[in-house]
């Protein structure tokens, strides 16, 4: 039933031994060891999990491992900077108090990329449906919403110029 | 629970490929496409099956093509490329409203069109929509191509036509009438991330004088085991102006065709209170819309 | 040494102190942050121990029911299980309150929940061990569930717990006044019935807790996801028989707590047990549907509140009857009795108050602490009277509450002592900002705006087991590799504490916030703090702190006076430079002096302390609820309600808080956003859900529903001007107030739309559109 798999996590690949049975997300954390992505329901509700597959925000928890081969996979981890440094929206995350105890911070960060990817010029109402599936019980989303407004608004004046 | 019980993982690429599978195994197979039900009912141990048939990857059954005669939607098109898809908008709005309602975001971008009717859960946002809009449900299976229609395809809760060989491949949406409007709507308890109450998609066609009713389809979601298309509401409402008066009529109509069920996400008595609600809203906003179209 | 200074503790002499800061007030980035939001930062199940094996533990399905026969003998046959316990493993109860300490690590011949853990497992893959439990062959006794405290204080013969006659945990009875006596002479009596609700924290890291016994030096490690881990250390050498000394508990970053990480957990037990009969390090991580079954949640009271008025309006009594459904164990539960009875006391003056209350035990998860606990249910029950009372008075809702409120310097009837407040301030600063007075009473039929008022403790005075020891303690290293070095146990729970001890520190100390480096808690490493709890944090450590760094000031300023030639009375010290006062241009580096004084005196570490006042309450619980000062906060509140289907959607609350001086106003405004949040859920929607069996009917996300970005009112958060003279630069709590008006200003609001007093926890469409529909049937609309 073991079987080796290839999966491309931020732009780097790794050989893993998988089942397929086991769920992208015990494969990130505990296989390839990017804890970045976290469990906080095992059931695709609160998207702490979110991953974003060929650029699009999923949910780790309840994809299956061996589903993801010849996508890229990319996690928090590959948000930031080559050199370590931050990533503008992590940037802003920081700036705008959007960040308190961090556990749900991976997962909404990823969302909310993926958003401005998609769309530079989001509303409030689409940065919120962005992120609805992504549960903070800390912050009461205000302060993030905010950041991702202000990243949104640099990607935009970047665009414009 | 986290962990999966054991099962065969195939991947096919191609449809022909698919239905070779279905054929050989469909009877000890549960397909994912999405996989936002099914996962969780394995982990949740509900279901166990001895193989899994990804058609996720399967491109040839994804993607949204306009023809002469109206849309066709693959069944592996994910409902995110539903809800943003620009040119679905315009004629098939309430499709892209129900869509872009059911779950997450992350959700959306996984599940697929196919996955949200086949699940035939009795609360899923598209079976409704998709109805209203008149649209067929084409299946295959190495044996032929059958079309059904999209209310007649959800037999139960969790139980469709579909055959153990067969597979929904694509959704056949006629354009819509001359002078016609679908809308949708819902209610649960919060504005994002719910299992509906209850949901309900109506459409309405007029007569070219733009006020008499040609036709109307009214079909609610979440209120027996699978979508109730209206049967009073045409009977209340074709031939004729809309108005106050009717308004109240089609929701009382509509109350009275509703079978809730009361569970904890809502009683019986409150579903009908709201089928009452939506009916009333949604026929007076497709007529409206109907009156511009 | 050159003690030229008498350094006290300044608590009883706070009137010297500056209120000048620099440090303090400033929106500094959180130093945990970079790490948070790269994803680089640990919290306890990202953290893996050469040799870790993974435990699960085994839950009952039934709410009540004894125990036959466990037997375990198949799982332990399966390849790769290495340990199975049960309840005879750990025979020795535990609890949070030790004269009332009823838990087991896992069930001891009966269990009293759903979910409650009857079997554990050790094995080497998560999948083995979940497999080991299918294996494992309970035999169970059902018992009759009691499910509802109004049946269960009733059924002596139904025991829950058999030494707990008609399930009552504890009850008591204060009185204070005559308040008999007001309510006869009162011009107004009220009364009325409520209820409060059974809600979840819903913090999104599950509790996980990974053992390390060491069984060559016999010394347990536990990494866990805990608020108190001073208290988790005691009971961990209860259960596992140990001395505390060959126990560490080391609290990686949690992910959110609220009052539910204040107990220790049965992973944290479990995988200690685990860990020493296996010799290797035990991982425990909890899903989702275990958070639920271990619960700590907030207590649902069916209270009955009475309050007397005088002609003019103001209050002159209160009695209140409280029966709290407390679940299945004690845990926090007396504490949480006693705190909805000194809840009632502040912040409005009432001179006759009596309370009669009973903690009732029942087949559900146990109930325990949750932001704002003991404050949350009274709060509903006055804010939504006062209202009625102002109606009948034909007041405003606004001047009802401002003739009542509290100012600072009042002396509570049951003793407890306001040293300040600004609360007048925050009721008047949101009415204004929110245009209360233009709206109220003149909305559109299902639009409305209500007013609620509340405060919380800043601190408790008093330790959960007797010990006049210090409740705070503050190492401060300061050398020339690490600058300054703060050591505290203080516990980040994701509010930020570790940030505001860095500022507090750094004020005091002249240096920039950034040059402080806070170290995370660990019991062996940290000094002593009570935990994470009450609110009391910032007024405690910023206490200990302040004092630890003018001991480090009293060695420094000496030396620095030498390097200027000048006075040691002269020295001050600000960003990063020693200074003469009289001539600021006089200066030399904080860092040259470190320098100077290391080589002359050698190390310089100095330690601060907080002991809280006590000012003893006179009857049984009184002491419970004395703070040495407390958080103000009012809330307007507007909404729309769906006529049609009963939805009610809160478009704005307008928030005016006084914390004091908001060390960190960011943090401050996020901790008034969250409490908004779970006020809000509560009020709607939130509730857990359990059969007349007991069986758990929601235990996830998918049927729990917390708020999404898209419920989210627009939140005008605002800090009152405000100093607290008996506080550590001004600063009190802002973590528990901000949620005390949110439910009760949503219920307000609810009232001015649609006319109709709710009493009952959540106002589901379904309530919402039966009264409607009642209304309409009267002709109201």
């Amino acid at each position: 039933m073991k079987q080796i798999i290839t999966l491309n996590i931020n732009n780097q690949n790794y050989d893993v031994v998988v089942t397929p049975m086991d769920l992208l997300v015990d494969v990130i954390r505990k296989t390839v060891g990017l804890t970045g992505t976290k469990k906080g329901c095992g059931q695709g509700d609160c998207g702490a999990c979110t991953v974003l597959i060929d650029g699009k925000p999923e949910l780790s928890c309840i994809k299956l491992a061996v589903a993801s081969v010849g996508k890229k996979i990319t996690t928090i981890e590959g948000i930031a900077n080559e050199d370590g440094t931050l990533h503008p929206i992590q940037d802003a995350f920081l700036d705008h108090g959007a960040v308190q105890c961090g556990f749900c911070t991976p997962g909404m960060i990823l969302s909310a990329k993926a958003l401005v990817d998609r769309n530079p010029n989001p509303t409030q109402k689409e940065i919120k449906t962005a992120i609805s599936g992504n549960t903070c019980r800390c912050t009461g989303y205000i302060n993030i919403i905010e950041a991702i407004e202000s990243y949104a608004n640099s990607v935009a004046e970047k665009e414009a110029k | 629970m986290n962990i999966l019980s054991n099962f065969q993982y195939h991947a096919p690429k191609t449809k022909a490929e698919v239905l070779e599978l279905l054929a050989d195994i469909g009877d000890r197979s549960k397909m994912l496409a999405g996989g936002t039900d099914l996962i969780i009912m394995l982990k949740e141990k509900m279901i166990e099956t001895e193989n899994i048939i990804n058609i996720g990857d399967v491109e040839e059954l994804a993607g949204i093509k306009f023809t002469d005669e109206g849309v066709e939607i693959g069944a592996c098109t994910k409902i995110a490329d539903i809800e943003n898809s620009t040119e679905l908008v315009k004629d098939y709005n309430a499709l892209v409203h129900a869509a872009g309602e059911l779950g997450s975001y992350q959700v959306r971008t996984m599940a697929t069109l196919g996955g949200n009717i086949s699940h035939s859960s009795p609360a899923g946002e598209t079976p409704t929509p998709l109805a209203a809009l008149n649209a067929s449900v084409v299946i295959e299976s190495k044996r032929g191509t059958r079309v059904v229609k999209a209310e007649d395809f959800i037999l139960g809760n969790r139980k469709n036509v579909l055959e153990k060989d067969e597979m929904l491949t694509k959704f056949v949406i006629p354009a819509p009438a001359a002078n016609s409007a679908t809308v949708y709507g819902y209610i649960g308890l919060r504005n994002a991330m719910e299992i509906d109450a209850v949901n309900m998609a109506v459409n309405v066609e007029l007569e070219a004088d733009k006020k008499t009713v040609k036709s109307v389809k009214l079909v609610m979601g979440s209120v027996s085991p699978k979508p109730i298309v209206s049967e009073a509401v045409p009977a209340l409402l074709v031939g004729k102006e809309l108005n106050e008066d009717l308004v109240e009529k089609i929701g009382e109509a509509a109350m009275s065709e509703a079978k809730p069920i009361s569970d904890i996400r809502a009683s019986a008595e409150y579903r009908k209170d709201v089928v009452g609600a939506l009916a009333r809203r949604l026929t007076k906003e497709a007529y409206e819309l109907a009156m511009e179209a | 040494m050159g003690k030229m200074y008498e350094v006290a503790n300044r608590y009883n002499n706070y009137r010297d102190y500056t209120k000048e800061f620099t440090e303090v007030g400033r929106s500094i980035r959180r130093p945990d942050g970079p790490d948070k939001v790269k994803g680089s930062v640990r919290y306890t199940d990202d953290l893996t121990l050469p040799r870790m094996v993974y435990g699960k533990l085994l839950r009952s399905k039934h709410a009540h029911a004894n125990i036959v026969k466990i037997d375990y003998s198949k799982a332990l046959e399966l390849e790769g299980v290495l340990a199975v316990i049960t309840g005879e493993d750990c025979p020795i109860p535990y609890g949070i309150v030790p004269h009332n300490a009823n838990e087991h690590a896992l069930a001891v011949g009966k269990v009293r929940n759903w979910g409650e853990p009857v079997a554990a497992v050790a094995a080497t893959t998560e999948e083995i061990a979940e497999k080991a439990l299918e294996l494992i062959e309970v035999e169970y006794e059902v018992l009759e569930a009691l499910v509802d405290p109004r049946e269960a204080v009733k059924r002596d013969d139904v025991r829950i717990h058999e030494d707990s006659p008609n399930n009552i945990c504890y009850e008591g009875i204060q009185i204070y006044g005559d308040p008999e006596k007001a309510l006869a002479e009162a011009d107004y009596v009220l009364e009325q019935d409520y209820y409060s609700s059974y809600v979840n924290h819903g913090f999104i890291e599950p509790q996980s807790a990974l053992a390390d016994f060491n069984v060559a030096t016999g010394k347990l490690h536990l990494y866990a996801t805990c608020q108190v881990p001073h208290y988790t250390h005691q009971q961990l050498a209860k259960v596992l028989e140990m001395p505390l000394n060959k126990i560490r508990i080391t609290v990686p970053l949690i992910g959110g707590g609220f009052g539910g990480k204040g107990v220790a957990s049965q992973a944290d037990f479990c995988a200690s047990i685990l860990s020493r009969k296996i010799g290797r390090p035990v991982k425990i991580t909890y899903e989702r549907s275990e958070v639920f079954a271990t619960n700590n949640g907030r207590h649902p009271c069916y209270m009955k509140m009475k309050l007397g008025f005088d002609k003019t309006g103001k209050i002159t009594a209160c009695d209140f009857t409280n029966l709290m459904d407390g679940g299945a164990y004690a845990g926090w539960g007396i504490v949480v009795l006693f705190y909805t009875a000194s809840m009632v006391h502040i912040p409005y003056m009432i001179p006759n108050v009596r309370f009669d209350g009973k903690r009732i035990y029942t087949n559900k998860p146990t109930c325990g602490a949750f932001r704002g606990l003991g404050g949350v249910q009274p709060r509903f029950a006055m804010e939504q009277m006062l209202d009625q009372a102002a109606a009948h008075f034909g007041m405003d809702p606004y001047e009802i509450r401002m003739l009542n409120a509290a100012e600072s310097g009042y002396t509570a009837m049951s003793k407890m002592y306001i040293p300040h407040t600004e609360y007048k301030k925050c009721l008047t600063e949101c009415v204004e900002k929110s245009g209360y007075k233009e709206k109220h009473g003149k909305l559109p039929f299902g639009k409305g705006i209500g007013l609620s008022g509340g405060y919380y403790i800043s601190g408790t005075s008093y330790t959960l087991y007797l010990s006049y020891k210090p409740h705070t303690v503050a190492t401060i290293k300061v050398d020339e590799e690490n600058d300054v070095t703060v050591y505290c146990g203080a516990t980040d729970i994701g509010q930020g504490v570790d940030m505001v001890m860095a500022q507090m520190a750094a004020e005091t100390l002249g240096v920039k916030t950034e040059d402080v480096t806070v170290i995370p808690r660990d019991t062996s490493v940290s000094t002593f703090d009570l935990g994470t709890f009450a609110s009391r944090l910032t007024f405690a450590t910023g206490w200990a702190i302040r004092q630890a760094a003018e001991k480090i000031n009293a060695e420094l300023k000496p030396v620095a006076a030498g390097m200027l030639g000048i006075r040691g009375d002269e020295v001050e010290v600000q960003g990063g430079e020693f200074y003469n006062i009289y001539k600021p241009k006089q200066r030399v580096p904080w860092r040259e002096v470190v320098s100077s004084y290391i080589q002359t005196n050698g190390p310089l570490s100095m330690t601060g302390q907080f002991t809280p006042p006590r000012r003893k309450g006179i009857q049984q619980g009184g002491n419970i609820g004395h703070s040495p000062t407390f958080g103000f906060s009012a809330q307007i509140a507007e909404v729309d309600v769906d006529l049609e289907t009963g939805k009610i959607n809160v478009v704005k609350i307008t928030e005016a808080g006084d914390c004091g001086v908001a060390i960190n106003p960011q943090s401050v405004e996020g901790q008034v956003h969250g409490s908004i949040q779970m006020g809000m859920g509560q009020a709607l929607y939130e509730e857990m859900k359990i059969a007349p069996d007991g069986t758990f009917l929601n235990p996830s996300f998918h049927d729990y529903k917390l708020p999404t970005a898209l419920d989210m009112p627009e939140i005008d958060a605002n800090i009152v001007d405000a100093y607290d003279p008996s506080a550590p630069y001004g600063a009190k709590e802002s973590g528990e107030g901000p949620i005390q008006p949110t439910i009760p200003a949503i219920f307000n609001a609810v009232y001015d739309a649609i006319g109709v007093r709710f009493t009952e926890m959540p106002l589901t469409p379904e309530k919402v559109l039966n009264a409607i529909k009642e209304q309409k049937a009267k002709g109201v609309f």
